[in-house]
């Protein structure tokens, strides 16, 4: 009985931990994006609150938790305050198996890839009840754009790591991370080019982000699903989406670049490299991708809605099939 | 389709290039005026707010209620009210509706003594539609404001000697206008400290 | 559910929608996202600019033609110029013929930059926005520089221009059409290639060219499906008969095409700026008999006729003219396409009447034609690509 109790109290703690550290990071994150964006359009990006505006999340977070709380008439009340509610607890819930150094996770089960696609998929939830909630028609088509680019995009998610399950042997995310060590290469980016590629096109369409950004395309549906929110609600919603970018920043990490450990060719020729935590190695991979993710938004127009479907169908999902075909068959012969 | 352009296109070459630029702007120099902490200066001649001419010598407006400039207004935001004295015709107030103004100067081309300005000055916005009908005692006030401002010693509108038009078609009070002489800010200054230990 | 209880979905796209550019509003009937039907609004951005110039004598009438189309006002102001004087048949001095054509090529390419900026942005390209913003800001300053003004410049007067422009006025702005080229590149190596943009915008409203001219489109729109058709080079007006420039076409008449044209037209633009600077002529900036802001003689004389009549056509009577002519058009190519000015006039100084033809104005009857049968992602690419500016269509 003892024992339980610790074990639930130790867990307690340490998402505790997590949460808060992983909160401060998202809302950096959103002053990064703001930041990268701005000096890519030659801008500057917050300046006034605090050096270079760096207390800029901070106010904005007030801001958002004191605002006036507005529901719009004729929404269905239920749903509306729920929505946001599910995509944020789907969005965190992913972290509970993620691997951040050796040993360094809530909780390490071993179906932790079927788990995070998994309860990914339920984060598209809280997007259609939010859009079909709305009672706006706005809102409307962005649930139903998101739900339909969620759905078939995932398929594509899923595929491009197959190629990695089948060759670390496992679904549990610190076994990938140590089987990639095994090889000479250190990451499965280099045998899994194909795989990468596909996953990273996916996790922009999964994360609702530029060139895919159709649910909340600005200049078509205004904000999409949630038009009709505003403060602590909305925050919901950007929080989730962030969350989101991390996870799948996280997982691209662990299942393409090695995650918190240093190829071994890498060391043989740097050897100095090996005092580097591997918290700040799995940190800096993470930020890469988060950076990525800002680079493309700076940079790409956006797709329409049936030529993203296309993508979605006709070469992504055949690319990945293709690249579990090439991976079986080099493990069939290894 | 040949064979380079297949490959351009496989290997997403033109996004590239596109990520290439966004990357090379990222560490370049960014343009951006951070507005209320520093400011674009304007090019003399800018149409901003309206003032009226404070005369040097008698220290009071130069406006002689000639009605020229209220006729040739295109938004009639300006309204002159003279009363006829034994002196002759006296301009009592002065009143420009800056809401209704669209700023083409015309009025100040107009003006036969060159007693009307469009300044430099371009902040003055206001919480309250009051604040910008300008009568009389404001306009010399923008004047004033206006001039504390001014980086040089003299003052002059382009507008004032309308170019194309051949001088010796202006009136000789408009051919005549020189510069104006500016209070320097310094002086002004002085004599607020010099009132303010007086009184 | 029973199908006699299922109608399409109406959507209310705009007036205040980001991306109908100012306050178009087009209700749309959609089934799913395809358009079955596409009835544009427009009007709420009406003053009557019209009406108004019927109360106001032709030198007052010049401000308010700046409102039309606030993104080129300098076209505007030409165009009115042009077709006062061709009413009181004034002739414009050289030089100032010189410099209405550069700043009107300015003004083009401004309202280019603004083109080229919310339709990228519309279609997702956000970074292209701020850079065309970036070369927008100095050519604003260059026209603040001379007119007094970054927007609204009421530069152009009845027979000639207002000021005259300086040396260190032409030499930044030669400095500035020279790097030009090079920036254009920038915006192309951000979409012109990128196989996003060409899949959002090659054969996405298709018009044919026989069917552009049925419609009565005009400028970039009309020349991308192929009709070479340019009011400076069929009606030189002012010094476009005297630089060399050529017109580009598109081919297809797709959204590709109207955008590939407009991006040949800033270079161009680039060009004739560069030959107006060297070939600019001395001598005069405004014509002798052209009507002024009379000043009498002696400011303290103050007549009631005087007043009444201030703004008035000085060297000629009314009646002369007035037999000669009793209404005019006159038409220039604004960077939207053609635009022209109808004047009908009685014995005064004021317009009986004054018509504008806006391009606007008859791009927007075009909408419906472009957008019907595909997607709400195309009618922003639509709307973006007939370039309209609702001062100017409203009026």
């Amino acid at each position: 009985m003892m024992e339980t109790l610790s074990v639930i109290f130790v867990t307690i703690i340490k998402t505790a931990i997590y949460f808060g550290i992983l909160m401060l990071h998202v809302a950096y994150a959103t002053y990064a994006e703001r930041k990268v964006i701005g000096h890519i359009q030659l801008r500057l990006g917050p300046m006034v609150i605090g050096p270079h505006g760096i207390l800029q999340p901070i106010a904005d977070v007030v801001k958002l938790i004191f605002k006036e709380d507005i529901i719009p008439s004729n929404v269905d009340r239920r749903i509306f305050t729920i929505a946001p509610l599910i995509s944020l607890t789907a969005a965190l819930s992913t972290f509970a198996v993620i691997p951040v150094n050796d040993g360094w996770v809530i909780s390490d089960i071993n179906v932790g890839i079927l788990y995070v696609l998994g309860i990914a998929g339920i984060g598209t939830y809280g997007i259609i009840f939010a859009g079909w909630s709305s009672n706006s028609k706005y809102a409307f088509l962005g649930g139903l754009r998101s739900a339909a680019q969620m759905i078939s995009y995932e398929v594509a998610l899923a595929m491009s790591l197959v190629g990695v399950i089948l060759m670390a042997e496992s679904f549990n995310l610190t076994e990938i991370v140590n089987k990639q060590q095994e090889y000479w290469y250190g990451m499965f980016l280099f045998p899994q080019i194909i795989g990468y590629f596909v996953f990273v096109v996916a996790m922009l369409a999964e994360t609702n982000r530029v060139p895919f950004d159709l649910p909340e395309a600005e200049t078509e549906l205004v904000a999409g699903y949630f038009v009709e929110y505003s403060g602590i609600r909305f925050a919901l919603f950007y929080l989730a989406e962030y969350l989101a970018m991390f996870c799948m920043s996280a997982l691209a990490t662990i299942c393409f670049w090695g995650g918190w450990t240093v190829p071994a060719f890498l060391l043989k020729f740097f050897p100095f490299l090996e005092i580097v935590p591997g918290i700040i190695w799995f940190i800096l991979k993470v930020y890469f991708h988060i950076f990525l993710f800002l680079w493309l938004r700076g940079t790409l127009p956006r797709y329409r809605y049936d030529q993203l479907m296309a993508i979605g169908w006709k070469v992504l999902i055949p690319l990945a099939l293709l690249n579990i075909v090439i991976t079986s068959l080099f493990k069939y012969y290894h | 389709m040949n064979l380079r352009e297949l490959l351009n296109k496989i290997f997403l070459i033109e996004v590239f290039k596109g990520l290439a630029l966004t990357l090379k702007m990222l560490f370049s120099k960014s343009v951006t005026i951070q507005y209320p902490f520093e400011r674009r200066k304007v090019y003399e001649g800018f149409r901003g707010r309206h003032a009226l001419v404070r005369d040097p010598f008698s220290g009071n407006d130069k406006c002689i209620g000639c009605m020229r400039c209220t006729t040739v207004c295109p938004s009639r935001c300006i309204f002159i009210k003279r009363e006829k004295t034994e002196k002759g015709m006296v301009v009592t107030d002065y009143i420009i509706d800056a809401s209704r103004c669209i700023f083409c100067a015309y009025c100040v081309e107009a003006c036969p003594v060159c007693a009307l300005v469009l300044t430099e000055d371009y902040e003055y916005s206001s919480y309250d539609r009051k604040e910008l009908i300008f009568n009389k005692e404001k306009l010399l006030k923008n004047w004033d404001e206006f001039t504390k401002k001014w980086p040089h010693d003299y003052y002059f509108n382009k507008f004032w000697q309308p170019p194309g038009i051949d001088p010796s078609r202006w009136p000789k009070t408009k051919r005549e206008q020189g510069p104006i002489p500016i209070k320097r800010a310094v002086e002004i200054k002085r004599e607020e400290q010099n009132e303010s230990i007086s009184s | 559910m029973n199908p006699e209880n299922t109608r399409e979905l109406l959507i209310n796209m705009g007036p205040h929608h980001p991306a109908t550019h100012g306050v178009l509003r087009l209700v749309l009937e959609v089934e799913g996202e395809v358009i079955r039907k596409c009835i544009p609004h427009i009007g709420y951005l009406h003053r009557g600019v019209e009406k108004l110039a019927e109360d106001l004598t032709y030198v007052q009438a010049l401000p308010i033609t700046d409102r039309l189309d606030y993104l080129s006002s300098m076209v505007n102001n030409v165009g009115f110029c042009l077709a006062v004087e061709k009413l009181l048949g004034i002739d414009v001095p050289e030089r100032a013929k010189f410099i209405r054509t550069m700043m009107a090529e300015m003004a083009r390419i401004c309202s280019h930059l603004v083109w080229i900026a919310t339709h990228a942005l519309d279609i997702g390209a956000m970074t292209v926005f701020l850079y065309a913003m970036r070369d927008r800001e100095k050519l604003l300053e260059l026209f603040e520089m001379v007119t007094g003004a970054r927007l609204t410049v009421s530069y152009p007067r009845i027979g000639g221009v207002r000021c005259d422009v300086n040396e260190q006025f032409l030499e930044e702005l030669y400095k500035f059409v020279d790097e030009f080229p090079k920036k254009v590149e920038e915006y192309e190596t951000l979409i012109d290639q990128n196989r996003i943009w060409l899949k959002r915008t090659k054969g996405v409203g298709v018009i044919s060219a026989e069917e552009a001219i049925n419609w009565g489109l005009t400028g970039p729109t009309l020349r991308g499906s192929g009709v070479y058709y340019d009011v400076r080079k069929f009606f030189p007006y002012d010094a476009y008969d005297k630089v060399e420039f050529d017109v580009p076409l598109g081919k297809n008449g797709d959204v590709y095409d109207r955008y590939k044209c407009r991006m040949l037209e800033f270079r161009q633009s680039a060009k004739i700026i560069k030959q107006c600077i060297e070939k600019l002529p001395d001598g005069a900036i405004l014509s002798e008999n052209s009507p002024r802001i009379r000043m009498p003689a002696s400011p303290l004389k103050i007549d009631k006729k005087d007043i009444q009549f201030e703004i008035f056509i000085e060297d000629k009577t009314i009646e002369e003219f007035i037999k000669k002519f009793t209404d005019v058009y006159a038409s220039v190519e604004s960077p939207r396409g053609e635009l022209g000015y109808y004047i009908v006039c009685d014995d005064s100084a004021k317009p009986y009447r004054m018509r504008v033809r806006a391009p606007s104005f008859v791009h927007v009857g075009v909408l419906p034609r472009l957008c019907e049968g595909s997607l709400i992602a195309d009618v922003i690419a639509n709307i973006g690509s007939i370039d309209i500016v609702l001062g100017e269509c409203d009026r």
